[in-house]
Protein backbone atom coordinates (compact mmCIF):
# COMPACT_ATOMS: atom_id res chain seq x y z
CA UNK A 1 0.00 0.00 0.00
CA UNK A 2 1.30 3.43 -0.93
CA UNK A 3 1.51 6.43 1.31
CA UNK A 4 -0.23 9.79 1.39
CA UNK A 5 1.77 13.01 1.80
CA UNK A 6 1.56 13.18 5.59
CA UNK A 7 2.51 9.50 5.86
CA UNK A 8 5.51 10.05 3.57
CA UNK A 9 6.77 13.08 5.47
CA UNK A 10 6.48 11.28 8.81
CA UNK A 11 8.07 8.17 7.31
CA UNK A 12 11.02 10.36 6.33
CA UNK A 13 11.44 11.24 10.00
CA UNK A 14 11.05 7.91 11.77
CA UNK A 15 12.36 4.36 11.57
CA UNK A 16 9.00 2.96 12.68
CA UNK A 17 6.40 1.78 10.18
CA UNK A 18 4.03 4.63 9.47
CA UNK A 19 0.35 3.87 9.11
CA UNK A 20 -2.81 5.79 10.07
CA UNK A 21 -3.84 5.47 13.71
CA UNK A 22 -0.39 4.46 14.88
CA UNK A 23 1.57 6.62 17.31
CA UNK A 24 5.20 7.01 16.30
CA UNK A 25 8.17 8.91 17.67
CA UNK A 26 9.39 11.26 14.96
CA UNK A 27 12.38 13.54 14.46
CA UNK A 28 11.84 17.26 14.16
CA UNK A 29 13.82 19.51 11.83
CA UNK A 30 12.73 22.74 13.51
CA UNK A 31 11.14 23.52 16.88
CA UNK A 32 10.03 26.96 17.87
CA UNK A 33 8.22 28.87 20.57
CA UNK A 34 6.55 32.25 20.47
CA UNK A 35 6.11 35.00 23.00
CA UNK A 36 2.93 33.01 23.70
CA UNK A 37 3.83 29.65 25.20
CA UNK A 38 7.55 30.51 25.06
CA UNK A 39 7.87 31.74 28.68
CA UNK A 40 6.22 28.54 29.90
CA UNK A 41 8.58 26.51 27.72
CA UNK A 42 11.50 28.31 29.40
CA UNK A 43 9.99 27.75 32.85
CA UNK A 44 9.41 24.04 32.14
CA UNK A 45 12.85 23.64 30.61
CA UNK A 46 14.77 25.25 33.44
CA UNK A 47 12.76 23.39 36.07
CA UNK A 48 13.24 19.99 34.42
CA UNK A 49 16.60 20.21 32.69
CA UNK A 50 18.33 23.15 34.35
CA UNK A 51 21.16 24.37 32.12
CA UNK A 52 21.49 21.10 30.17
CA UNK A 53 21.99 21.77 26.46
CA UNK A 54 19.24 21.66 23.85
CA UNK A 55 19.15 18.82 21.32
CA UNK A 56 20.38 21.13 18.55
CA UNK A 57 20.42 24.83 19.19
CA UNK A 58 20.70 25.71 15.49
CA UNK A 59 17.34 24.03 14.90
CA UNK A 60 15.62 25.81 17.78
CA UNK A 61 14.07 29.27 17.52
CA UNK A 62 11.95 31.84 19.24
CA UNK A 63 9.55 33.75 17.02
CA UNK A 64 7.87 36.72 18.68
CA UNK A 65 4.63 37.56 16.93
CA UNK A 66 1.75 37.83 19.39
CA UNK A 67 2.25 41.20 20.99
CA UNK A 68 4.99 42.96 19.08
CA UNK A 69 6.42 45.20 20.34
CA UNK A 70 5.10 44.51 23.83
CA UNK A 71 2.09 46.61 24.82
CA UNK A 72 2.06 45.66 28.49
CA UNK A 73 4.56 44.83 31.17
CA UNK A 74 3.44 41.21 31.15
CA UNK A 75 4.21 40.77 27.46
CA UNK A 76 7.49 42.64 27.86
CA UNK A 77 8.57 40.41 30.75
CA UNK A 78 7.60 37.26 28.87
CA UNK A 79 9.60 38.26 25.82
CA UNK A 80 12.59 39.15 27.98
CA UNK A 81 12.42 35.75 29.71
CA UNK A 82 12.70 34.12 26.27
CA UNK A 83 15.51 36.45 25.13
CA UNK A 84 17.60 35.71 28.21
CA UNK A 85 17.10 31.97 27.81
CA UNK A 86 17.95 32.27 24.11
CA UNK A 87 21.18 34.12 24.91
CA UNK A 88 22.18 31.53 27.49
CA UNK A 89 21.42 28.64 25.13
CA UNK A 90 22.63 30.24 21.91
CA UNK A 91 19.25 30.22 20.17
CA UNK A 92 18.27 32.68 17.47
CA UNK A 93 15.33 34.96 18.28
CA UNK A 94 13.14 36.40 15.54
CA UNK A 95 12.37 39.41 17.67
CA UNK A 96 9.42 41.81 17.86
CA UNK A 97 10.32 43.38 14.51
CA UNK A 98 10.03 40.15 12.48
CA UNK A 99 6.39 39.23 12.03
CA UNK A 100 4.31 36.07 12.24
CA UNK A 101 6.58 33.11 13.01
CA UNK A 102 5.06 30.63 10.54
CA UNK A 103 5.42 33.15 7.71
CA UNK A 104 8.93 34.15 8.77
CA UNK A 105 9.93 30.47 8.75
CA UNK A 106 8.69 30.13 5.16
CA UNK A 107 10.47 33.33 4.09
CA UNK A 108 13.71 32.29 5.80
CA UNK A 109 13.65 28.86 4.14
CA UNK A 110 13.46 27.14 7.54
CA UNK A 111 10.10 25.56 6.79
CA UNK A 112 10.70 23.63 3.60
CA UNK A 113 8.86 20.92 1.75
CA UNK A 114 9.24 17.52 3.46
CA UNK A 115 10.61 18.99 6.68
CA UNK A 116 8.99 18.80 10.13
CA UNK A 117 8.35 21.89 12.24
CA UNK A 118 6.57 22.29 15.58
CA UNK A 119 5.84 25.35 17.67
CA UNK A 120 3.40 26.91 20.10
CA UNK A 121 1.09 28.18 17.35
CA UNK A 122 -2.15 26.33 16.62
CA UNK A 123 -1.96 27.61 13.03
CA UNK A 124 1.53 26.26 12.41
CA UNK A 125 -0.08 23.74 10.07
CA UNK A 126 -0.08 26.70 7.65
CA UNK A 127 3.28 25.23 6.62
CA UNK A 128 1.31 22.60 4.70
CA UNK A 129 1.08 25.38 2.09
CA UNK A 130 4.72 24.67 1.22
CA UNK A 131 4.45 20.88 1.63
CA UNK A 132 6.00 21.00 5.10
CA UNK A 133 4.75 19.21 8.22
CA UNK A 134 3.82 21.95 10.67
CA UNK A 135 2.04 21.36 13.93
CA UNK A 136 1.05 23.55 16.82
CA UNK A 137 1.55 22.09 20.26
CA UNK A 138 1.36 23.07 23.90
CA UNK A 139 4.31 24.23 25.95
CA UNK A 140 5.04 20.82 27.50
CA UNK A 141 5.37 19.24 24.05
CA UNK A 142 7.62 22.06 22.89
CA UNK A 143 9.80 21.85 26.01
CA UNK A 144 10.27 18.17 25.22
CA UNK A 145 11.03 18.99 21.57
CA UNK A 146 13.63 21.60 22.59
CA UNK A 147 15.38 18.99 24.73
CA UNK A 148 15.12 15.91 22.53
CA UNK A 149 14.40 17.06 18.97
CA UNK A 150 11.58 14.52 18.88
CA UNK A 151 7.86 14.30 19.41
CA UNK A 152 5.22 11.57 19.62
CA UNK A 153 2.61 11.80 16.91
CA UNK A 154 -0.48 9.89 15.95
CA UNK A 155 -0.37 9.35 12.19
CA UNK A 156 -3.66 10.76 10.91
CA UNK A 157 -5.82 9.33 8.17
CA UNK A 158 -5.91 11.43 5.01
CA UNK A 159 -9.05 12.91 3.48
CA UNK A 160 -9.01 13.70 -0.22
CA UNK A 161 -11.00 16.74 -1.27
CA UNK A 162 -11.54 17.55 -4.91
CA UNK A 163 -12.55 21.15 -5.42
CA UNK A 164 -14.62 21.36 -8.61
CA UNK A 165 -15.26 24.46 -10.66
CA UNK A 166 -13.73 27.88 -10.32
CA UNK A 167 -14.41 31.22 -8.74
CA UNK A 168 -14.01 34.80 -9.88
CA UNK A 169 -13.72 38.17 -8.16
CA UNK A 170 -15.33 39.40 -5.94
CA UNK A 171 -14.84 35.84 -4.63
CA UNK A 172 -11.24 35.18 -3.58
CA UNK A 173 -9.10 32.45 -2.01
CA UNK A 174 -10.60 33.36 1.39
CA UNK A 175 -14.11 32.80 0.05
CA UNK A 176 -13.08 29.44 -1.38
CA UNK A 177 -11.65 28.61 2.05
CA UNK A 178 -14.74 29.73 3.98
CA UNK A 179 -16.97 27.86 1.52
CA UNK A 180 -14.97 24.66 2.01
CA UNK A 181 -15.23 25.20 5.79
CA UNK A 182 -19.00 25.66 5.45
CA UNK A 183 -19.24 22.35 3.59
CA UNK A 184 -16.94 20.43 5.93
CA UNK A 185 -17.98 21.98 9.24
CA UNK A 186 -15.85 20.89 12.15
CA UNK A 187 -16.60 17.18 11.70
CA UNK A 188 -15.80 15.91 8.21
CA UNK A 189 -12.09 16.70 8.26
CA UNK A 190 -11.73 16.27 12.02
CA UNK A 191 -8.42 14.72 13.06
CA UNK A 192 -7.42 14.13 9.45
CA UNK A 193 -4.76 15.37 7.11
CA UNK A 194 -6.36 16.84 4.02
CA UNK A 195 -5.11 16.77 0.44
CA UNK A 196 -6.84 19.34 -1.76
CA UNK A 197 -7.09 18.76 -5.50
CA UNK A 198 -8.71 20.54 -8.44
CA UNK A 199 -7.85 23.33 -10.88
CA UNK A 200 -8.96 26.14 -8.58
CA UNK A 201 -6.62 25.09 -5.76
CA UNK A 202 -3.79 24.16 -8.12
CA UNK A 203 -3.87 27.73 -9.39
CA UNK A 204 -3.68 29.27 -5.91
CA UNK A 205 -0.67 31.48 -5.28
CA UNK A 206 1.38 30.93 -2.12
CA UNK A 207 -0.73 33.52 -0.35
CA UNK A 208 -3.95 31.73 -1.37
CA UNK A 209 -2.55 28.38 -0.27
CA UNK A 210 -1.62 29.86 3.08
CA UNK A 211 -5.20 31.12 3.48
CA UNK A 212 -6.65 27.70 2.68
CA UNK A 213 -4.17 25.67 4.74
CA UNK A 214 -4.41 28.02 7.74
CA UNK A 215 -8.10 27.31 8.17
CA UNK A 216 -7.71 23.53 8.15
CA UNK A 217 -7.34 24.18 11.90
CA UNK A 218 -10.90 25.55 11.96
CA UNK A 219 -12.04 22.49 9.97
CA UNK A 220 -10.65 20.52 12.97
CA UNK A 221 -8.14 18.92 10.60
CA UNK A 222 -4.50 18.21 11.38
CA UNK A 223 -2.94 19.79 8.29
CA UNK A 224 -3.78 20.54 4.66
CA UNK A 225 -1.68 20.04 1.53
CA UNK A 226 -2.17 21.14 -2.06
CA UNK A 227 -0.06 18.59 -3.96
CA UNK A 228 -0.47 20.00 -7.47
CA UNK A 229 1.68 23.02 -8.17
CA UNK A 230 1.99 25.49 -11.02
CA UNK A 231 5.24 26.84 -12.49
CA UNK A 232 4.50 30.28 -11.15
CA UNK A 233 4.00 28.92 -7.63
CA UNK A 234 7.28 27.02 -7.69
CA UNK A 235 9.01 30.20 -8.87
CA UNK A 236 7.27 32.28 -6.18
CA UNK A 237 8.35 29.95 -3.35
CA UNK A 238 11.88 29.63 -4.71
CA UNK A 239 12.28 33.39 -4.91
CA UNK A 240 10.82 33.91 -1.45
CA UNK A 241 12.65 31.21 0.46
CA UNK A 242 15.85 31.08 -1.56
CA UNK A 243 15.69 27.34 -2.14
CA UNK A 244 14.16 24.96 -4.66
CA UNK A 245 10.54 24.03 -4.03
CA UNK A 246 9.90 20.33 -4.56
CA UNK A 247 7.00 19.09 -2.46
CA UNK A 248 6.22 15.38 -2.17
CA UNK A 249 3.46 13.73 -4.13
CA UNK A 250 1.35 10.92 -2.69
CA UNK A 251 1.78 7.40 -4.04
CA UNK A 252 -0.77 6.44 -6.67
CA UNK A 253 -2.10 3.60 -4.54
CA UNK A 254 -2.22 5.55 -1.29
CA UNK A 255 -5.28 5.02 0.87
CA UNK A 256 -7.68 7.82 1.78
CA UNK A 257 -10.23 7.62 4.57
CA UNK A 258 -12.73 9.30 2.30
CA UNK A 259 -12.96 11.31 -0.90
CA UNK A 260 -15.22 14.34 -1.10
CA UNK A 261 -16.12 16.69 -3.91
CA UNK A 262 -16.89 20.32 -3.24
CA UNK A 263 -18.25 22.35 -6.12
CA UNK A 264 -17.31 26.01 -5.80
CA UNK A 265 -18.66 27.12 -9.19
CA UNK A 266 -20.00 30.63 -9.01
CA UNK A 267 -19.53 31.19 -5.27
CA UNK A 268 -20.12 34.70 -3.99
CA UNK A 269 -18.12 36.23 -1.11
CA UNK A 270 -18.56 34.21 2.10
CA UNK A 271 -18.74 35.57 5.64
CA UNK A 272 -18.51 33.65 8.93
CA UNK A 273 -20.90 35.12 11.51
CA UNK A 274 -20.22 35.11 15.28
CA UNK A 275 -19.30 33.01 17.21
CA UNK A 276 -17.88 30.18 15.15
CA UNK A 277 -15.65 30.16 12.06
CA UNK A 278 -17.79 27.47 10.43
CA UNK A 279 -20.94 29.58 10.79
CA UNK A 280 -20.44 30.62 7.16
CA UNK A 281 -23.12 32.40 5.09
CA UNK A 282 -23.35 33.82 1.62
CA UNK A 283 -22.70 37.54 1.91
CA UNK A 284 -26.24 38.27 0.72
CA UNK A 285 -27.57 36.95 4.05
CA UNK A 286 -25.47 39.39 6.05
CA UNK A 287 -25.48 42.47 3.85
CA UNK A 288 -26.32 45.57 5.80
CA UNK A 289 -24.91 44.42 9.15
CA UNK A 290 -23.51 47.65 10.59
CA UNK A 291 -19.83 47.54 11.52
CA UNK A 292 -17.64 49.67 13.77
CA UNK A 293 -14.23 48.45 12.79
CA UNK A 294 -12.27 46.29 10.35
CA UNK A 295 -9.08 44.28 10.57
CA UNK A 296 -6.96 43.12 7.62
CA UNK A 297 -4.02 40.89 8.41
CA UNK A 298 -3.31 37.68 10.39
CA UNK A 299 -1.57 34.46 9.39
CA UNK A 300 -4.59 33.76 7.17
CA UNK A 301 -4.66 37.00 5.17
CA UNK A 302 -1.62 39.11 5.97
CA UNK A 303 0.51 38.72 2.85
CA UNK A 304 1.26 41.37 0.22
CA UNK A 305 -1.31 39.93 -2.17
CA UNK A 306 -4.00 40.19 0.53
CA UNK A 307 -3.15 43.80 1.36
CA UNK A 308 -2.96 44.66 -2.36
CA UNK A 309 -6.47 43.23 -2.80
CA UNK A 310 -7.73 45.57 -0.08
CA UNK A 311 -5.73 48.55 -1.36
CA UNK A 312 -7.24 48.16 -4.81
CA UNK A 313 -10.66 48.75 -3.31
CA UNK A 314 -9.59 51.47 -0.89
CA UNK A 315 -7.47 53.45 -3.35
CA UNK A 316 -8.78 56.97 -3.81
CA UNK A 317 -11.64 56.41 -1.35
CA UNK A 318 -12.18 57.20 2.31
CA UNK A 319 -13.19 54.86 5.10
CA UNK A 320 -16.62 55.83 6.38
CA UNK A 321 -16.74 58.35 9.22
CA UNK A 322 -16.94 56.61 12.56
CA UNK A 323 -15.41 53.37 11.22
CA UNK A 324 -11.78 52.37 11.78
CA UNK A 325 -9.67 49.96 9.76
CA UNK A 326 -6.59 48.26 11.16
CA UNK A 327 -4.14 46.81 8.64
CA UNK A 328 -1.23 44.67 9.75
CA UNK A 329 1.34 43.09 7.42
CA UNK A 330 2.25 39.49 8.31
CA UNK A 331 6.01 40.11 8.27
CA UNK A 332 8.66 42.77 7.90
CA UNK A 333 9.21 41.56 4.35
CA UNK A 334 5.54 42.10 3.53
CA UNK A 335 5.79 45.58 5.07
CA UNK A 336 8.73 46.34 2.78
CA UNK A 337 6.82 45.10 -0.26
CA UNK A 338 3.72 47.18 0.43
CA UNK A 339 5.95 50.18 1.03
CA UNK A 340 7.84 49.74 -2.23
CA UNK A 341 4.74 49.00 -4.29
CA UNK A 342 2.75 52.01 -3.11
CA UNK A 343 0.16 49.81 -1.40
CA UNK A 344 0.98 51.32 1.97
CA UNK A 345 0.23 54.81 0.68
CA UNK A 346 -3.15 53.76 -0.74
CA UNK A 347 -4.07 52.16 2.59
CA UNK A 348 -2.90 55.14 4.62
CA UNK A 349 -4.67 57.71 2.46
CA UNK A 350 -7.94 55.81 2.76
CA UNK A 351 -7.70 56.28 6.53
CA UNK A 352 -6.38 52.87 7.61
CA UNK A 353 -4.19 52.44 10.67
CA UNK A 354 -1.02 50.46 9.88
CA UNK A 355 0.29 48.25 12.69
CA UNK A 356 3.71 46.69 13.06
CA UNK A 357 4.01 43.15 11.59
CA UNK A 358 2.63 40.31 13.69
CA UNK A 359 -0.51 38.43 14.65
CA UNK A 360 -2.22 41.60 15.81
CA UNK A 361 -6.02 41.36 15.58
CA UNK A 362 -6.10 37.68 16.50
CA UNK A 363 -3.96 38.18 19.57
CA UNK A 364 -5.56 39.42 22.70
CA UNK A 365 -4.55 42.99 23.30
CA UNK A 366 -2.60 44.04 20.25
CA UNK A 367 -3.82 46.57 17.67
CA UNK A 368 -7.00 46.91 19.63
CA UNK A 369 -9.73 44.76 21.08
CA UNK A 370 -13.46 45.07 20.57
CA UNK A 371 -15.57 46.43 23.39
CA UNK A 372 -19.00 45.16 24.34
CA UNK A 373 -21.41 45.72 21.46
CA UNK A 374 -18.64 46.63 18.99
CA UNK A 375 -18.90 44.88 15.63
CA UNK A 376 -15.77 43.95 13.73
CA UNK A 377 -15.26 42.45 10.31
CA UNK A 378 -11.92 40.68 10.14
CA UNK A 379 -9.75 38.68 7.77
CA UNK A 380 -8.67 36.48 10.69
CA UNK A 381 -9.53 32.85 11.18
CA UNK A 382 -11.44 32.71 14.47
CA UNK A 383 -14.44 34.57 15.83
CA UNK A 384 -15.04 32.70 19.07
CA UNK A 385 -16.69 34.65 21.87
CA UNK A 386 -14.05 36.60 23.76
CA UNK A 387 -11.30 35.92 21.23
CA UNK A 388 -10.83 39.56 20.26
CA UNK A 389 -12.61 41.23 23.14
CA UNK A 390 -16.27 41.42 24.10
CA UNK A 391 -17.57 42.47 20.67
CA UNK A 392 -18.75 40.41 17.71
CA UNK A 393 -16.44 39.41 14.90
CA UNK A 394 -17.38 38.47 11.34
CA UNK A 395 -14.74 36.74 9.20
CA UNK A 396 -14.33 37.67 5.54
CA UNK A 397 -11.84 38.30 2.72
CA UNK A 398 -9.59 41.39 2.56
CA UNK A 399 -11.76 42.67 -0.31
CA UNK A 400 -14.97 42.36 1.71
CA UNK A 401 -13.40 43.93 4.81
CA UNK A 402 -12.12 46.86 2.75
CA UNK A 403 -15.48 47.38 1.03
CA UNK A 404 -17.35 47.07 4.32
CA UNK A 405 -15.15 49.71 5.97
CA UNK A 406 -15.99 52.11 3.14
CA UNK A 407 -19.70 51.42 3.48
CA UNK A 408 -19.89 51.13 7.29
CA UNK A 409 -21.74 47.85 6.87
CA UNK A 410 -21.07 44.42 5.46
CA UNK A 411 -21.09 44.71 1.67
CA UNK A 412 -19.50 43.00 -1.29
CA UNK A 413 -16.96 45.04 -3.30
CA UNK A 414 -19.33 44.95 -6.26
CA UNK A 415 -21.95 46.86 -4.25
CA UNK A 416 -19.80 49.97 -3.89
CA UNK B 1 -13.26 2.51 40.13
CA UNK B 2 -13.41 6.22 40.78
CA UNK B 3 -16.73 8.01 41.21
CA UNK B 4 -17.25 11.46 39.85
CA UNK B 5 -19.99 14.00 39.32
CA UNK B 6 -20.63 15.08 35.72
CA UNK B 7 -20.46 18.54 34.16
CA UNK B 8 -21.94 18.14 30.69
CA UNK B 9 -21.39 20.51 27.73
CA UNK B 10 -22.04 20.49 23.95
CA UNK B 11 -19.97 20.28 20.75
CA UNK B 12 -16.96 22.43 19.81
CA UNK B 13 -16.04 23.66 23.29
CA UNK B 14 -13.04 25.84 22.39
CA UNK B 15 -9.96 26.65 24.44
CA UNK B 16 -10.91 30.34 24.64
CA UNK B 17 -13.87 29.41 26.84
CA UNK B 18 -11.93 26.72 28.72
CA UNK B 19 -9.18 29.17 29.68
CA UNK B 20 -9.65 32.83 28.64
CA UNK B 21 -6.90 34.38 26.53
CA UNK B 22 -6.66 37.40 28.82
CA UNK B 23 -4.93 35.27 31.47
CA UNK B 24 -2.54 33.44 29.16
CA UNK B 25 0.16 36.10 29.29
CA UNK B 26 0.68 35.77 32.99
CA UNK B 27 2.81 32.81 33.90
CA UNK B 28 0.41 31.56 36.53
CA UNK B 29 0.63 28.78 39.04
CA UNK B 30 -1.66 25.83 38.20
CA UNK B 31 -3.88 26.44 41.24
CA UNK B 32 -4.58 29.96 40.06
CA UNK B 33 -5.29 28.68 36.52
CA UNK B 34 -7.85 26.32 38.04
CA UNK B 35 -9.79 29.28 39.43
CA UNK B 36 -10.48 30.47 35.85
CA UNK B 37 -11.37 27.07 34.37
CA UNK B 38 -14.34 27.26 31.96
CA UNK B 39 -14.89 30.87 33.03
CA UNK B 40 -16.51 31.96 29.76
CA UNK B 41 -18.62 28.81 29.33
CA UNK B 42 -19.91 28.11 32.81
CA UNK B 43 -19.06 30.67 35.51
CA UNK B 44 -20.29 28.24 38.21
CA UNK B 45 -17.80 25.56 37.30
CA UNK B 46 -14.64 26.85 38.97
CA UNK B 47 -16.51 27.69 42.19
CA UNK B 48 -18.34 24.38 42.50
CA UNK B 49 -16.06 21.77 40.93
CA UNK B 50 -14.89 19.04 43.32
CA UNK B 51 -11.92 16.70 43.03
CA UNK B 52 -12.91 13.68 40.96
CA UNK B 53 -15.57 15.47 38.89
CA UNK B 54 -15.81 14.54 35.21
CA UNK B 55 -16.38 16.76 32.18
CA UNK B 56 -18.55 15.20 29.48
CA UNK B 57 -18.87 16.91 26.10
CA UNK B 58 -19.70 16.45 22.43
CA UNK B 59 -17.47 16.56 19.38
CA UNK B 60 -14.21 18.47 18.90
CA UNK B 61 -13.61 19.32 22.57
CA UNK B 62 -10.69 21.70 23.02
CA UNK B 63 -10.61 23.21 19.53
CA UNK B 64 -8.89 26.53 18.89
CA UNK B 65 -5.75 27.99 20.40
CA UNK B 66 -2.89 25.69 21.40
CA UNK B 67 -2.80 26.99 24.98
CA UNK B 68 -1.55 24.35 27.38
CA UNK B 69 -3.45 26.09 30.18
CA UNK B 70 -6.74 24.65 28.89
CA UNK B 71 -5.58 21.20 30.00
CA UNK B 72 -3.63 22.40 33.05
CA UNK B 73 -6.55 24.36 34.51
CA UNK B 74 -8.91 21.36 34.27
CA UNK B 75 -6.41 18.97 35.79
CA UNK B 76 -5.70 21.28 38.69
CA UNK B 77 -9.41 21.99 39.19
CA UNK B 78 -9.50 18.32 40.17
CA UNK B 79 -11.17 16.98 37.02
CA UNK B 80 -10.35 13.26 36.88
CA UNK B 81 -11.15 12.83 33.19
CA UNK B 82 -12.81 14.41 30.18
CA UNK B 83 -15.15 12.17 28.19
CA UNK B 84 -16.09 13.48 24.75
CA UNK B 85 -17.28 12.24 21.38
CA UNK B 86 -13.99 13.50 19.96
CA UNK B 87 -11.12 15.81 20.88
CA UNK B 88 -9.25 18.47 18.94
CA UNK B 89 -5.74 17.10 18.62
CA UNK B 90 -3.70 19.83 20.25
CA UNK B 91 -5.88 19.68 23.36
CA UNK B 92 -5.77 15.87 23.28
CA UNK B 93 -1.97 15.96 23.31
CA UNK B 94 -1.81 18.65 25.98
CA UNK B 95 -4.17 16.67 28.21
CA UNK B 96 -2.12 13.49 27.90
CA UNK B 97 1.10 15.43 28.41
CA UNK B 98 -0.42 16.90 31.59
CA UNK B 99 -1.58 13.48 32.76
CA UNK B 100 -5.29 14.31 32.33
CA UNK B 101 -7.14 11.27 30.91
CA UNK B 102 -9.21 12.04 27.81
CA UNK B 103 -11.70 9.33 26.87
CA UNK B 104 -13.68 8.99 23.67
CA UNK B 105 -17.09 7.33 23.67
CA UNK B 106 -20.08 8.60 21.68
CA UNK B 107 -22.51 6.25 23.41
CA UNK B 108 -21.40 7.18 26.90
CA UNK B 109 -21.70 10.88 26.13
CA UNK B 110 -25.23 10.44 24.76
CA UNK B 111 -26.36 8.53 27.83
CA UNK B 112 -24.85 10.70 30.55
CA UNK B 113 -26.80 13.60 32.07
CA UNK B 114 -25.27 16.60 33.78
CA UNK B 115 -25.01 16.24 37.53
CA UNK B 116 -25.16 12.44 37.60
CA UNK B 117 -22.48 10.37 39.29
CA UNK B 118 -20.50 8.04 37.07
CA UNK B 119 -17.64 5.63 37.66
CA UNK B 120 -14.60 5.23 35.44
CA UNK B 121 -12.42 2.15 35.45
CA UNK B 122 -9.24 3.09 33.63
CA UNK B 123 -7.68 -0.36 33.73
CA UNK B 124 -10.59 -2.14 32.06
CA UNK B 125 -11.66 0.84 29.92
CA UNK B 126 -15.21 1.07 31.29
CA UNK B 127 -17.53 3.93 32.15
CA UNK B 128 -20.46 3.05 34.43
CA UNK B 129 -23.44 5.39 34.16
CA UNK B 130 -27.09 5.32 35.27
CA UNK B 131 -28.07 3.89 31.88
CA UNK B 132 -25.42 1.21 31.59
CA UNK B 133 -21.77 0.39 31.16
CA UNK B 134 -19.85 1.79 28.20
CA UNK B 135 -16.37 1.01 27.00
CA UNK B 136 -13.75 3.43 25.70
CA UNK B 137 -10.84 2.47 23.50
CA UNK B 138 -7.80 1.78 25.66
CA UNK B 139 -4.82 4.08 25.19
CA UNK B 140 -1.98 2.91 22.96
CA UNK B 141 0.98 1.72 24.99
CA UNK B 142 3.20 4.72 24.26
CA UNK B 143 0.51 7.12 25.47
CA UNK B 144 -0.41 4.99 28.46
CA UNK B 145 3.19 5.24 29.64
CA UNK B 146 2.93 9.05 29.61
CA UNK B 147 -0.40 9.03 31.48
CA UNK B 148 0.83 6.57 34.08
CA UNK B 149 3.81 8.77 34.90
CA UNK B 150 1.48 11.76 35.31
CA UNK B 151 2.48 13.55 32.13
CA UNK B 152 5.19 13.95 29.50
CA UNK B 153 7.69 15.77 31.72
CA UNK B 154 7.78 13.17 34.53
CA UNK B 155 7.77 10.50 31.81
CA UNK B 156 10.81 12.08 30.14
CA UNK B 157 12.55 12.56 33.48
CA UNK B 158 12.20 8.85 34.12
CA UNK B 159 13.34 7.95 30.59
CA UNK B 160 16.37 10.23 30.76
CA UNK B 161 17.32 8.75 34.16
CA UNK B 162 16.99 5.25 32.75
CA UNK B 163 19.48 6.14 30.01
CA UNK B 164 22.21 7.23 32.40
Amino acid sequence: MGQTIIEKIIQNHTKEDVKPGKIVWMNLDIRSARDFGGPNVVKNYEREYGNAPLAEREKTFFTFDLCVPACSLKYADNQQVCRQFAKKMGIKVFDVDSGIGSHVMIEEGLAQAVSTVVGTDSHLNILGAVGCFGQGMGDVDITFAFKTGKTWFEVPETLKIVVKGDYAFPATAKDLTLYVLKKLGTHKAALKAVEFYGEAVKDLSLSGRITLCSMVTEMAGIIGFVPETSDSLREEVRELSGSEFSPLQPDEDSAYSDELEIDISGITPQVAAPYSPDNVRNISELKGVKIDTGFIGSCTNGRTEDLAQAAQILKGRKIKDGVTLKVVPATKRVYKEILERGILEDLFRSGAIIGSPGCSGCAEGHVGLTGEGEVQVSTGNRNFAGKQGKGQTYLASPAVVAASCLAGQIVSPEDL
Amino acid sequence: MKKGRVWKYGDDVNTDVIFPGKYTYSVLEPEEMARHALEDLDPDFARKVKPGDVIVAGRNFGCGSSREQAATCLKHAGVQAVIAKSFARIFFRNAINQGLPVLQSEEAVDSIATGEEIEIDFSSGKIKTKKGVFTFSPFPESVLGILEEGGLIPYTRKKLKGKK
